[in-house]
């Protein structure tokens, strides 16, 4: 799409719709992670799986608009949720990486489960993303693939 | 909360602060204020070990077969606090030593990303927990040695990266199939099935094989050993001086600590071979590193052959040994990477590390000359600096273990050592400049007077070898205590099992 003036309006719009729903998908995979398939890496590779077909389509700066952040940022926040799961449990006095859990009863839903290991895993979603993003854009710029 | 943890965290600590810091100035300043602080929590493992015979930590609240256990006994305490000391050095150094574009570019990230993993590795007391302390190690590694891009450099780093994933490989198998043999991958719980098998070892000596083929790849051991001087000698001088200093003694941090945890069991087969594997080190390393003429080719094969006498005093299988070897381990750490940070200093200085074009370097900078003096002459073990120390101790103990010829070839092996080190001293330090080369352009006299980061951190690394060689007396003497418990592997086991 770079040097004609070709533009497809269909493929554009379905991938703009198919980022969305790998996004979406995404939360779904990171919130169901503990006890079933899924967690914070697998639902980092599919969020960035949607944003590079997006990027493949519209192109990095697109990309760059829609994400607003730098992806070293995701990097670096995603990594603070790591290191505050990891210490959480120091300040109460337990060993490091424990899991500390909150039980309550909402009355619809039922039982609800609430612990650090959603903040790491949703810390691990998001250095995943910011580490595929980065490669993946500065790859494309090299390349001038966009 | 016990202290372990803390040695992973504040090298990953740094790591988030300086993904949101954008200023190059204050990246430095806190590099240099969490190597710090890493030195304090070593000495802090080292004293508390010291009271306390070991220290554990079970992540996550696991029991030890079963979690990730995070262990210290005197040994790891020990190659904590010396990779503390070399880190703090090079990053002070690193601080002149690098250009501004590198450190731009997230420099010290990928140094922290290597402490975290040196630091982790030591600490390990899980297998896979080591393999994977390893791989964030290599990570840091393979950035650094390619970052920036130079020609020579991309040569260098394709053979370092594809070497040292084929020995990930290797190490990752075996685990697989040590697990997959004995359900385990706790060092304390498998060492403890290990001592119930007995004499049957062929069940485990595939796995086995696969481990040390592994870590005699990371360590540089003799048939392995050929990634090394091709690489280590393209990268900037102070990631060569990082590399020198930390990563081959992981690997053989780990070989020790397998061999004295599973291998022994099974010393008929093990014993020779790794006896032999020490001695070829040591004498081709030695004897390779002769024909060399860059300077950073020499060191780069003495790494090989001093890593040759940490073996053989592994394979003696001692306490005076073992004590001899880890002493002679933490003593190279010191002296090889300060030997690489006078390289460096020589090669800001005239951009060349070719031995032929260099010359007179002692008049440009007498105190550099003195820093290569005593690191260089502490390699090659002249009494009172730390090489004296570690060389009587390995040579006393191949004594007393009645293995006079390796002891004998352990001399004879100081000797070319000490060749090369007058080599270099005399071609780089000595001899008048050649005229060919400098007629064109005369070279400034000593660009900048001796103070600045590259020259504190050489500073600090030449006192700690001064130290290790003066007060040698009680070093070595806890040496020997962190050898008596690597012999009595029961202690380990009991204390991570409880």
């Amino acid at each position: 799409m770079n040097n004609n003036n070709f533009k497809n309006i269909i493929l554009e719009n379905i991938v703009t719709l198919f980022m969305k729903v790998m996004v979406i998908y995404s939360f779904y995979l990171l919130l169901r992670g503990h006890n079933n398939p899924g967690g914070g890496f697998i639902a980092g590779i599919i969020a960035s799986t949607g944003f590079i077909f997006f990027a493949i389509i519209h192109g990095t700066k697109a990309l760059q608009n829609i994400i607003k952040f730098q992806p070293q940022l995701f990097i670096a926040s995603g990594l603070s949720l790591v290191f505050i799961a990891a210490f959480l449990p120091v300040i109460i006095s337990k060993e490091i990486l424990t899991g500390l859990w909150i039980q309550t009863k909402i009355p619809v839903w039922g039982e609800f489960h609430l612990g650090t290991p959603l903040i790491f895993d949703t810390g691990v979603f998001l250095v995943v993303i910011g580490v595929i993003l980065t490669i993946v854009i500065s790859i494309m710029e090299v390349l001038k693939w966009n | 909360m016990s202290v372990l943890p803390l040695a992973i965290l504040t090298p990953f600590t740094f790591i988030i602060l300086t993904l949101f810091i954008k200023n190059v100035r204050t990246r430095n300043f806190l590099s240099v204020t969490l190597a710090i602080i890493n030195l304090g929590i070593a000495i802090y493992i080292l004293s508390a070990v010291n009271s306390s015979e070991m220290l554990k930590t079970q992540m996550g609240s696991w029991p030890a077969p079963y979690g990730i256990t995070l262990v210290a006994d005197r040994f790891s305490a020990f190659m904590l606090l010396m990779s503390a000391v070399v880190f703090l050095a090079v990053t002070i150094y690193s601080v002149q030593s690098i250009d501004y574009e590198r450190l731009k570019n997230n420099y010290f990230l990928f140094t922290y990303g290597i402490l975290m993993g040196v630091n982790g590795s030591f600490l390990a007391g899980d297998i896979f927990n080591l393999y994977v302390w390893f791989e964030v190690m290599l990570m840091g590694s393979f950035i650094l040695i390619s970052f920036g891009g130079e020609r020579a450099q991309l040569e260098g780093a394709i053979k370092y990266l594809i070497l040292n994933l084929i020995s990930s490989l290797f190490f990752v198998a075996g685990i697989g199939i040590l697990y997959g043999k004995m359900g385990s991958l706790n060092m304390a719980d498998l060492a403890y099935k290990f001592s119930l098998t007995g004499d049957f070892p062929s069940l485990f000596e595939p796995s086995l094989i696969l481990l040390l083929v592994g870590f005699a790849i990371k360590g540089a051991l003799f048939p392995f050993f050929f990634w090394l001087p091709a690489s280590y000698h393209t990268p900037p001088p102070a990631v060569s001086a990082l590399f020198a200093g930390l990563l081959t003694k992981v690997g053989i941090y780990s070989l020790i600590r397998i061999y004295t945890l599973f291998l022994h069991y099974y010393d008929y087969f093990w014993n020779p071979i790794i006896l032999w594997m020490g001695i070829l080190s040591m004498v081709i390393g030695v004897i390779t590193a002769t024909a060399q003429f860059d300077f950073r080719k020499i060191l780069s094969f003495h790494i090989i052959s001093q890593v040759g006498y940490v073996i053989i005093g592994l394979a003696f299988f001692t306490v005076s040994g073992l004590a001899a070897a880890i002493f002679f381990l933490g003593h190279n750490m010191i002296s090889k990477t300060n030997t690489f940070l006078v390289a460096g200093w020589v090669h800001r200085e005239t951009g060349t590390l070719n031995l032929k074009n260099l010359g007179d370097m002692f008049n440009r900078n007498t105190l550099w000359g003195v820093l290569f003096f005593i690191s260089a002459f502490s390699l090659a073990g002249l009494p009172p600096l730390s090489g004296f120390a570690g060389k009587y101790l390995i040579i006393k103990a191949g004594i007393e273990n009645n293995q006079i010829l390796v002891a004998m070839v352990a001399l004879f092996v100081g000797l070319f050592t000490l060749f090369s080190m007058v080599k270099i001293w005399i071609e780089v330090f000595w001899k008048n400049t050649p005229k060919q080369e400098f007629s064109e352009k005369e070279l400034p006299k000593a660009k900048y007077l001796p103070f600045g980061y590259m020259i504190t951190g050489s500073i600090f690394l030449a006192l700690a070898i001064i130290v290790m060689g003066v007060w040698a007396e009680p070093i070595a003497g806890f040496c020997e205590k962190a050898a008596t418990d690597l012999l009595n592997n029961q202690k380990y086991i009991n204390f991570v099992l409880q």
